[in-house]
């Protein structure tokens, strides 16, 4: 075990030393920072598109630093012939795969766990500095109908950006909920879930073939896994308009068992997808069960079985392999 | 007992199905390369052993197959008594690759104790270990604190070598662990390498330094084409008597010099000086007989025993035209 974490700390420590890493962080925390800015674009609902697109970047950015990093961590290690010295040391090549996955995914982690750290502050600043709110914390009705300004609006902004990180932090650690961010941090928690797939899937791919392969395979799995329910969807359609399964013939049967193999062996990232449920699905707008729970066992054990299964390959493909 | 033992050790590479070779196609169907055939080796406890070849003669792919980093096609090996893949062999080894490239984005403390992790060392066992290796290879003092991006090759090497002794192993396997450095640093290994067999400790190395190989190892291998062309102590290999003579007169007649013209097999000539080079005893005792009666002075006389590069270079230049031969033959 203690070997396993060596490792695993170092994949980490290389990970961040990446510049790389740097960069998408600092263009996802950029993109919700700005969905603040466009939310006032929007008539309704401001707040929903900062959590839709707050969510959303969260779960794809954290894909993006699990092809971009994922894909190199084993490469690097042959290439530069360290794997060399390290199998040659009293440890199992599977403790090294384990490090790498889990460094790998300490990395994501620590990375997801900032960027929804700026998701709760934008959605909290956001809220704190809505014009009426704002108004109501800067001016005071001495007499009716004569308001006098008891703050600056600085001093206020300066306020409000400490407060609203504080509130993120208590969110994130679920002791301080309001309406506004009630259930996002479960959404995030199972986006992370789908994420330890898909970094299983970048370690694996990685133990067989270069890093660009290993990156379009990862995510074309990451893509083709999002999109399960609606390929499903594709192929009943298909076949319905056919009138059954059994009357497809040429490009459409091979269109349609196409569709059902590929959704088949590839994980359905859609269970892992709770966004719609936290950003629309308050109970008194939608029938509750039009939307999944937003945490449920089921799928929580599906991707972790998912994952360990994946591991369990990688791991078995690296234990066999010659490094030339 | 034998620390390192190979049994008909053997390994053929397969090439990969499809390869872009010169910006072109090739399909490799069944294409197989022999890198190692039936290898029989025989390393014993306390030893220098060094496994000498040309290039691609098969010495990195035995030792890659010994560390494991490599499956062999047939042929077993044993370590220290066991078969291949025993952690707690593994425990008692030491690995140096050839040019060491490591983890560049770590302080060479940092690297040394990761590694030490490895080896399931204690925090404390650690620390003062890598102080002790900083010292023996001979990094400076700044060397422990610098990212290793920042190291120079020779200081790559080294802390490659104390990566190799962290855990005070039995047997260290080094495979070419001069190459890249300079003459000094050439000679720091050497003596390290010598210090090791001094705390006796196993060292087996490859290299194609053959004079180094020469001054240090007690038996050698010598690989040619992944096969085994020779193998034993220097004496074994090189006889222990002389092969020629080297007599180094001053003032030598003309005439006298052109008499023995036919005995020597080269002559040089500098200055006053004349360097004769003689095959057998008894014409060099009766040439400087003859010389220093006829007022000549005697400068040096040198008995040359043949080196290990003249022995390397005959035995691995002889076997594919005898090969060729024989083939021809059949």
């Amino acid at each position: 075990m203690g070997k396993v974490i060596a490792i695993a700390l170092n994949t980490f420590k290389e990970a961040v030393r990446n510049k790389v890493l740097y960069f998408l962080l600092i263009f996802a925390i950029l993109i919700m920072a700005f969905s603040a800015v466009i939310s006032d674009l929007s008539i309704s609902s401001p707040e929903k598109l900062i959590k839709d697109l707050g969510l959303a970047s969260i779960d794809f950015f954290g894909f993006l630093i699990a092809v971009f990093v994922g894909v190199y961590l084993v490469y690097n290690e042959l290439d530069r012939k360290t794997i060399y010295t390290i199998v040659s040391k009293p440890i199992d090549r599977t403790q090294f795969i384990l490090g790498k996955f889990f460094g790998l995914l300490f990395t994501i982690y620590v990375n997801i766990a900032i960027m929804t750290f700026v998701f709760f502050a934008v959605l909290y600043f956001r809220e704190s500095t809505a014009y009426e709110v704002m108004i109501k914390h800067l001016y005071s009705e001495t007499s009716p109908g004569h308001f006098v300004m008891v703050q600056s609006e600085w001093v206020y902004y300066l306020k409000t950006i400490f407060l609203s990180m504080g509130k993120s932090l208590g969110t994130m650690f679920g002791v301080y909920t309001t309406v506004l961010t009630a259930g996002l941090m479960k959404v995030v928690l199972m986006s992370a879930l789908s994420l330890a797939i898909i970094t299983s899937f970048a370690i694996f791919y990685s133990t067989f073939s270069s890093p660009t392969l290993s990156a379009v395979f990862t995510s074309l799995t990451f893509i083709i896994g999002s999109l399960c329910e609606d390929i499903v969807r594709y192929a009943d359609k298909l076949a319905e308009k056919a009138g059954g399964i059994s009357h497809l013939a040429g490009a459409e049967a091979f269109k349609y068992w196409f569709a059902i193999v590929a959704v088949h062996i590839v994980p359905n990232l859609s269970y892992f997808d709770r966004r719609m449920n936290a950003v629309y699905g308050a109970p008194d707008i939608a029938a509750p069960q039009l939307f999944p729970p937003l945490l449920d066992w089921q799928t929580i054990v599906y991707g972790i079985g998912y994952t360990a299964a994946i591991v369990c390959l990688a791991s078995l493909i690296f234990r066999n392999r010659n490094f030339k | 007992m034998s620390v390192i033992e190979t049994r008909n050790l053997s390994k053929i590479y397969t090439h990969d199905f499809l390869d872009v070779e010169n910006g072109r196609l090739r399909f490799n169907f069944f294409r197989r390369t022999t890198a190692l055939e039936k290898l029989n080796l025989n390393v014993e406890e306390g030893e220098i052993f060094g496994l000498l070849g040309p290039n691609g003669a098969g010495k990195s792919t035995t030792i890659k197959i010994l560390m494991e980093i490599l499956f062999p096609s047939s042929g077993s090996a044993r370590i220290l008594g066991r078969e291949l893949g025993n952690k707690a062999v593994k425990a008692q080894i030491g690995f140096l690759p050839e040019n060491p490239y490591f983890y560049d984005y770590l302080k060479g403390a940092e690297f040394l104790d990761y590694y030490g992790q490895l080896y399931g060392m204690s925090r404390k066992a650690r620390r003062k270990r890598i102080d002790e290796l900083f010292t023996l290879v001979g990094l400076p003092d700044h060397a422990p604190n610098l990212a290793l991006k920042g190291y120079s090759k020779g200081m790559l090497q080294r802390i490659g070598l104390a990566q190799s002794l962290l855990n005070d192993p039995r047997l260290v396997v080094l495979d070419e662990p001069q190459s890249g450095l300079d003459p000094m640093g050439r000679k720091e290994i050497r003596d390290i390498i010598l210090s090791l067999k001094q705390a006796g400790k196993t060292v087996f190395f490859s290299s194609h330094i053959l004079s180094d190989a020469e001054l240090i190892c007690d038996r050698v291998a010598i690989l040619n084409r992944g096969r085994l062309v020779a193998q034993g102590n220097m004496t074994n290999l090189l006889g222990s008597g002389a092969k020629e003579y080297e007599v180094v007169f001053s003032g030598l007649d003309k005439a006298l010099l052109d008499s023995v013209r036919p005995l020597a097999r080269t002559i040089l000539q500098r200055e006053d000086d004349v360097l004769l080079i003689l095959e057998s005893q008894t014409d060099a005792d009766a040439l400087i007989r003859q010389a220093l009666s006829q007022g000549a002075r005697l400068v040096s006389l040198t008995p040359r025993r043949e080196t290990l590069e003249e022995y390397f270079i005959r035995e691995v230049s002889r076997k594919p035209e005898q090969e060729k031969s024989e083939g021809a033959a059949a």
